[in-house]
């Protein structure tokens, strides 16, 4: 039995149209659902051209980032009877070009994270304690980025310049200097050494705000920034650059 | 460019014009307010250092010129003016102490710690000059 | 496919790391200059430099002249370089930017070069 009917005002928007606009929908609601499934009720009962991007449910993916009430989430994870609102607001990430209502295009965003060329695994810290059996070294997991796109959304110089290579890639960077696996610290920062990277940040840290999956990425730009400032001042003070 | 252009003949991108996204200061979020209030003191601080440094071309005119130059910026108006100037001094220099330290590597973990314990420097320094400016 | 990894992403260093420390580190010496020079303007004197000669007086000091040289220097490449990342952040085309670092070039030295002549008129005086 539904606990409440909860209105859901959805920013809509279809290929050609010159600008968006706001639909508003009822949607019956009981304690255990999120806004994610309240959107893929719209869909399945009352507009089945309500676009929006999922899969995982469970908030490992990263694919259905969007606004909540103006604030970047993961739907499938956000409760909506938690956010005691009405109307609940819903809208497609900023900063990304938009494909259809809560759809955008991530193609940049992944073109952009891909270069950092991250390993997708890391050392695992947890669990130091336990044996690891016959054959296998350490544990590894996989990297917390789950590239959402969030960040991006959140950034006011994101929003500001295309061409800046976005929190999430910088923050990829960072962990090839932090934990290499094989790949050239330095070329990572070189990388990022530039107008378009880790410099044009001004430090408002909304990516790390809106992060849901703990990566900080406004700490590892300031990582990077710290790193090159380091060998930056040794150049200068002749103690040579590296 | 041809990235740029092939991107936003995709679809229209929301927000993305310079001033939208500087001054997108959404609920309780202090990075963004920091952020915006330190373009806009920056501004309002390079306005004052023009305006400043053509007041004291006056002294170059003469004693009578400064005096009653003196006598205008001793008005409650400008006073209070003084005020507001201070306000963007404090928070233009102690949030860019932040910026630059954390930028450094230096208290990255600690930046919203660090944010609150210099507003509240600034805080007391700023009530402390405002009584000076209207009681010296 | 194309290699997208960073060995083959060639060179993109430029001198933005640069202008960030000269900011950060000129913001800083800032706030350490304008303290002396709001304590020297208000508190040395009681009732802080507002007579004529005591202003005069005051600017004409070796030491002070010289600081004062020093901190308009240092608030000057402050301000240029703070402009030019506001205006960068604008997104101006490649061309307006070139003529952006150049008219922030020659605002900054016509700055300093007013500042110092001022400074040297008012010490004669």
């Amino acid at each position: 039995m539904p606990e409440a009917t909860v209105p859901f005002k959805i920013f809509r928007y279809k290929q050609g149209q010159n600008a968006g606009h706001y639909d508003t929908f009822d949607v019956p609601i009981d304690e255990d659902t999120t806004v994610l499934v309240a959107l893929q009720t719209i869909r399945r009962d009352q507009d089945s051209t309500l676009m929006l991007r999922h899969s995982c449910h469970h908030a490992s993916c990263g694919t259905c980032a969007m606004l909540v009430n103006g604030r970047e989430e993961l739907p499938c994870v956000v409760n909506v009877l938690d956010l005691r609102s009405s109307p609940v607001v819903v809208e497609p990430l900023r900063n990304i070009p938009l494909v259809s209502d809560l759809v955008v295009d991530m193609t940049d965003f992944y073109a952009r994270v891909n270069p950092a060329d991250r390993p997708y695994v890391r050392h695992s810290e947890f669990l130091p304690w336990a044996q690891t059996p016959d054959g296998i070294d350490s544990y590894s997991r996989f990297e917390n980025c789950i590239e959402c796109g969030a960040c991006v959304s959140a950034c006011p110089i994101s929003g500001t310049d295309p061409d800046y290579y976005g929190p999430a890639a910088l923050a990829a960077a960072w962990r090839v200097v932090e934990e290499p696996r094989g790949r050239q610290p330095q070329q990572a920062l070189n990388w990022v050494d530039n107008e378009k990277g880790c410099w044009r940040c001004h430090v408002a840290f909304e990516c790390t705000e809106v992060c849901p999956s703990g990566v900080d990425p406004g700490g590892k730009i300031m990582a990077l920034r710290g790193e090159l400032s380091k060998q930056k001042l040794r150049g200068l003070f002749g103690f040579g650059r590296r | 460019m041809q990235e740029t252009q092939d991107l936003e003949s995709r679809g229209p991108v929301r927000a993305r014009r310079p001033l939208t996204a500087w001054f997108d200061v959404r609920r309780d979020r202090l990075g963004s307010w920091a952020f915006a209030l330190n373009r806009l003191t920056a501004l309002g601080l390079t306005l004052y250092l023009f305006i400043h440094m053509a007041v004291l071309y006056l002294l170059a005119q003469g004693e009578s010129r400064w005096d009653s130059f003196i006598l205008v910026v001793r008005s409650p108006l400008f006073l209070a003016l003084d005020v507001v100037l201070i306000f963007g001094i404090l928070f233009h220099g102690l949030n860019g102490i932040r910026v630059s330290l954390v930028g450094m590597g230096i208290g990255v973990r600690n930046h919203r710690r660090l944010f609150w314990i210099l507003s509240a420097i600034g805080l007391v320094l700023l009530l402390v000059s405002a009584w000076l400016v209207f009681t010296i | 496919m194309r290699d997208k990894s960073l060995t083959h992403q060639g060179p993109r260093q430029d001198r933005s790391g640069a202008i960030w420390l000269i900011q950060a580190f000129s913001g800083l010496l800032l706030v350490a200059l304008l303290l002396l020079h709001m304590v020297a303007h208000h508190f040395i004197v009681e009732g802080g430099l507002r007579e004529f000669r005591q202003v005069v007086d005051y600017a004409s000091h070796p030491a002070i002249f010289a600081i004062t040289i020093i901190f308009l220097i240092v608030v000057t490449v402050h301000t240029v370089l703070g402009l030019r990342a506001i205006l960068i952040d604008l997104r101006p085309s490649l061309a307006a930017r070139r003529s952006i670092d150049w008219l922030l070039l020659a605002i900054g030295v016509a700055i300093i070069i007013y500042g110092i002549w001022l400074e040297f008129i008012i010490a004669r005086l």
